[in-house]
């Protein structure tokens, strides 16, 4: 699958055969800065100065930068892919090879920052257990009643971690291993191995 | 067992045969009982025809004295001899004690069940719910082709009158297996406590 780009990222872009490659690499190492940290707009004016150009040039050149390989990224296109894509800005062999290297290095990591701006719910990280025995309490003595208090730890996407004190009694674990032992199962399951394998 | 005074006039007053005949008395302790286990406040639980004709004042303290007693006993895992000391100190002959013990006797287990379920805990789980699911692709990435579990764990909070609640969490096979692991950790000890 080709990538399509507009003009005005081509516009954008038509900045970079300008520089030496030596910058070019720097330019991208810039682009996937900004894409883990966020854009930080002094950076233009410092790399403005040197190159005797507009600082907003150099905004768009970064920026198309950052935005071919997002959307590259996001598509996960081939190698071959992104070098018929790239053919189109007319740029050198080195360029392009630079362009690609570029692509191929980030592409897991920017999908995985893509990944975290997806909508999605907390996410399992960790459970802690203790085993405790209830001896008596203010309404009844006498007692000997076990219970298994988890705290159980969860991440949102963003990195928040929150961590939930729950309680249940001996009978509830042993139903709720039986339940969650049925849930991986079902991936083991030749439905679910088919629909795994085909689409891909 | 301690009572307090009030408690124990009310007892007294029960021992008595001018205000309470053996049969209003049998009556009475079943009533007694029966108000303690029932789901719901019942208003109308003094309202026996045996109770007619006696003060309405006098009634109700008997009432609130012979429930606090059996909640104590219940409480403290009395015994026949704790009780009948206790009833003996107020007043009760050897007929009423055994009306009163025999109910007791009865009534204690699902008592004992009662009070137990009373008081503050964490949030209870009662129940898991899951969902398997392959993520073909989102707005933000292509291609994502991951197989993913959706949990609910269905929590009570003991503290807010019984409100449940659903904890979601999403979590790929590997989670699943860490968490089922630790439960069966947990399982695992637990029989070996009970084996102690």
């Amino acid at each position: 699958m080709l990538l399509v780009l507009s003009d005005e990222h081509k516009e954008h872009l038509g900045f970079l055969p300008e520089v030496d490659s030596a910058v070019v690499g720097e330019f991208g190492r810039i682009a996937v800065e900004f894409l883990r940290k966020g854009t930080n707009p002094k950076i233009y004016e410092g790399a403005a100065r040197k190159l005797s150009v507009d600082a907003e040039t150099v905004q768009h050149g970064v920026e198309g930068l950052m935005y071919l390989l997002t959307e590259s990224s996001k598509l996960m296109i081939s190698e071959v892919d992104f070098q018929d894509s790239v053919l189109v800005l007319g740029f050198t062999e080195e360029l392009n090879h630079l362009l690609q290297q570029l692509y191929l290095e980030n592409r897991k990591e920017i999908r995985h920052i893509l990944g975290e701006l997806t909508p999605s719910l907390p996410h399992y990280h960790n459970l802690e257990w203790r085993l405790d025995v209830q001896l008596a309490s203010r309404a009844l003595r006498h007692q000997v009643k076990p219970t298994v208090t988890m705290k159980l730890h969860l991440e949102e996407s963003g990195g928040d971690k929150s961590a939930k004190v729950l309680q249940t009694d001996p009978a509830t674990l042993m139903h709720l291993i039986q339940e969650l032992e049925k849930a991986l199962a079902e991936l083991k399951t030749t439905h679910c191995r088919r629909i795994l394998r085909n689409i891909k | 067992m301690e009572l307090s005074e009030s408690v124990q006039k009310g007892l007294q007053s029960l021992a008595d045969a001018t205000f309470f005949d053996m049969k209003t008395f049998s009556v009475f302790i079943e009533v007694a009982f029966r108000s303690l286990l029932s789901a719901h406040a019942d208003r109308s639980v003094l309202d026996q025809p045996e109770f007619k004709r006696l003060d309405q004042k006098l009634l109700k303290h008997c009432h609130t004295a012979a429930t606090t007693c059996i909640l104590e006993g219940v409480k403290q895992n009395a015994d026949k001899s704790t009780i009948s000391a206790c009833l003996e100190d107020v007043g009760f002959d050897a007929e009423r004690t055994e009306v009163f013990y025999t109910t007791y006797q009865k009534c204690r287990s699902d008592l004992e069940t009662l009070l137990s379920s009373l008081g503050r805990c964490p949030p209870h789980i009662n129940d898991v719910s899951w969902r398997l699911e392959y993520c073909i692709k989102n707005g933000h990435v292509h291609k994502v082709n991951e197989p993913s579990y959706l949990i609910s764990l269905n929590v009570e909070n003991a503290n807010n009158g019984g409100s449940s609640e659903d904890l979601h969490f999403s979590c790929t096979m590997e989670q699943l297996q860490d968490l089922v692991g630790k439960m069966k950790d947990a399982a695992k000890s637990l029989e070996k406590a009970t084996q102690l």
